[in-house]
């Protein structure tokens, strides 16, 4: 079975191809309020629409600076829409039979982690989502604006 | 041209036509003092004569010289178009319509009666209704005339056709242009005329996508004639009237709803609508009301078809509830309002205690039901004794076009419906009504900050029931009011609660199209 690796931080993560769409470079992200900080904005490629994550924030939780724009992994599974945005992509890796997901691969210079769409979706679906401190008493006449 | 050309021009030429026809024939019903109204579908049966004329359609050209002359004969003032004669006209139109279809042939003896039948009328002129005998104008029995046709074409702008044409063009233009580069300009030359050649395609598509759509008064028009039609067999006078006809769906979405609103149609006019002496005697109109309200909210598409009959028969709901749910009284009477009407969509559940000709056919409410929870949306009815019925169909909307004021506030792109817009203001100095009046949209966002720049208002219309007479809500910077593509939220942008759908704007940006109503705080 092949695998697309890429890098996150300090591990390498692999994909199986089938759920890979395309690679895009600098693709124009649109930001949105109330996402968690890894929710880099929103995609449109050839009339699909794709959430964008920077994938190193949504294993990490924290680091210094947000991804750059340099490359995204346009993801497509079950009717499910997802753009990664990592460190670093690796290539292909052809790992033999009886390897599953989870499974930590090592080969050569790759320490290889094998995970699904699903895996990282159901980690973003984990996070909490909209605004953290609403004030309970919003309402009009609370004036911000000089 | 091949005599097959001609054939098929002529049959979609003069569908149009006939759909034309009934609504100026269902125009000159209402309104029989405008004559000018003749000389329209005079206009009409003439294009169809001619056209069956060149094709050798000997019935078409007949029946429609026929109905030409009686035309005239409004047209002119010799003779007042009576509504027998204009019900008249509309037979001749069913009839025509079937001969068009079947390019003239006749398939039975029946329908050769129902032809030979209506040459007769409209040859003895309006004036002379001929002998009492049963009208051999009318169309037989077997020819089912309360059904509506399917969605098999759409009306298109043309000068959408024409800016679609004209952007495919430009593409050709494109691709013939690619410049001849050097190894050194390669990288930038190609890469703005890829840019371009994209920014074209995103164009393309935008356009593209918006032929899926039709207005929701087209979709009504589907149904006037059949509610007309329906009426008439009932003994009773119904309008049909629509409001928030403009919206426009996906036709894939309204298509699928035509099922389920001729059924409700029907048993509105068969068991809501009273007739025309017990309505008067009830203090209402002689003639009944059955609205189409169409509305946006949020990602879905609100649709109320309501009337203003009689209500559905309680007696009959608490009687199924005993008897099959094994219900007290007091349990019934318990009952949320909600829940108590949605007993009729129980697929054991028949309002039809009466089969009447135009209801009651064995398909019930539960089919309805089924249609609507297939496309992913809900039902609610709602019932008032002597006020009326109303069903509201909440339906998830794949895809739609608005315009939307677009603006940016602390760097994210966001949209409000311009219908929701009263008015754009540059900041200023706020009186005290308008400081109350301010929402703090930043921090409803969760957004921090903003860009430096003159700043806009936007005074918005406030949320149903908050008694105020408007918000305020500051942007940084205005984009502009947009037509754009509203797709809806995928599950994590469902999140938050507050977007109504994500907005393509004709050059792919983005935009956040915002639900008011959702935002947090007290309006």
């Amino acid at each position: 079975m092949e695998w697309f690796i890429f890098k996150a931080a300090d591990e390498h993560l692999g994909i199986e191809v089938g759920n890979i769409y395309r690679v895009v470079e600098d693709p124009a992200i649109t930001p949105v309020p109330l996402m968690p900080s890894c929710h880099m904005g929103l995609t449109y490629y050839r009339g699909e629409i794709f959430d964008v994550i920077d994938i190193v924030r949504l294993l990490k939780e924290k680091r210094a600076t947000p991804a750059g724009r340099a490359r995204a992994i346009l993801l497509k599974w079950s009717g499910k829409n997802l753009a990664l945005v990592p460190d670093g992509v690796s290539g292909l890796l052809w790992v033999g039979e009886g390897k599953d997901t989870g499974t930590v691969y090592s080969e050569g210079e790759y320490v290889v982690r094998l995970v699904t769409p699903e895996q990282i979706w159901d980690q973003l679906s984990g996070l909490s989502y909209g605004h953290p401190e609403i004030p309970e008493d919003l309402h009009p006449g609370i004036e911000k604006i000089p | 041209m091949d005599i097959q050309k001609y054939q098929r021009i002529f049959t979609q030429e003069s569908k149009k036509y006939l759909d034309e026809l009934d609504r100026l024939l269902l125009r000159v019903e209402k309104t029989p003092d405008r004559l000018e109204l003749w000389e329209d579908i005079h206009g009409k049966v003439h294009s169809i004569k001619g056209m069956a004329g060149a094709l050798s359609l000997d019935r078409v050209r007949d029946l429609s010289h026929a109905m030409e002359g009686w035309c005239k004969a409004f047209q002119n003032g010799a003779q007042e178009a009576s509504p027998a004669a204009i019900q008249t006209l509309f037979q001749s139109a069913d009839l025509l319509r079937l001969l068009v279809k079947r390019m003239g042939e006749i398939m039975s003896i029946e329908e050769q009666k129902w032809y030979d039948g209506a040459m007769a009328r409209l040859r003895r002129g309006p004036g002379d209704p001929g002998p009492a005998e049963p009208d051999a104008a009318v169309s037989p029995a077997s020819i089912n005339r309360s059904t509506v046709e399917g969605i098999d074409y759409v009306r298109v702008r043309y000068s959408l056709i024409e800016e679609l044409l004209g952007f495919s063009q430009e593409l050709l233009f494109l691709e013939n242009n690619l410049p001849p580069l050097s190894l050194e300009q390669m990288s930038t030359g190609l890469k703005t005329w890829i840019d371009e050649y994209a920014a074209m395609l995103k164009g393309l598509h935008f356009r593209l996508a918006q032929l899926r759509l039709i207005s929701v008064a087209d979709f009504a028009d589907l149904f006037v004639k059949t509610v007309r039609n329906l009426a008439r067999e009932s003994g009773k006078k119904v309008a049909f009237n629509v409001v928030g006809g403009a919206l426009e769906a996906d036709i894939t979405l309204l298509e699928r709803l035509r099922e389920p609103f001729l059924h409700i149609l029907r048993n509105s006019i068969a068991h809501g609508i009273e007739s025309p002496e017990a309505r008067v005697k009830a203090g209402k109109p002689a003639e009944g009301e059955i609205r189409l309200e169409a509305e946006r909210k949020g990602d879905s598409l609100l649709l109320r078809l309501k009337d203003d009959g009689r209500g559905i028969d309680e007696s009959r709901i608490v009687r199924y509830l005993k008897e099959k749910k094994s219900l007290t009284d007091g349990e019934i009477a318990r009952m949320p309002r909600d829940a108590f009407f949605e007993t009729i969509l129980n697929p054991d559940f028949s309002t039809a205690r009466e089969t009447t000709s135009i209801a009651g056919r064995g398909i019930g409410m539960s089919v309805v039901a089924q249609a609507i929870e297939y496309l992913g949306g809900s039902m609610t009815i709602r019932s008032e004794k002597s006020k009326g019925a109303e069903f509201i169909l909440k339906l998830p909307v794949s895809l739609s076009v608005i315009y939307a004021v677009n603006f940016i506030l602390g760097g994210y792109p966001l949209a409000i419906p311009t219908s929701n817009v009263l008015s754009i203001d540059k900041r200023k100095t706020l009186s005290p009504e308008d400081r109350e009046a301010l929402y703090d949209l930043g921090a409803a966002l969760g957004i921090s900050g903003g860009e430096d720049g003159p700043g806009h208002l936007l005074r918005l219309k406030p949320p149903e029931g908050s008694g105020r007479s408007s918000v305020l809500v500051a942007a940084d910077r205005i984009i502009g009011n947009r037509q754009m593509m509203v797709t809806p939220v995928g599950d994590l942008l469902a999140r938050p609660g507050i977007f109504a759908g994500v907005g393509i704007l004709e050059n792919g940006n983005l935009s956040m199209l915002l639900d008011m109503e959702s935002l947090p705080g007290t309006w």
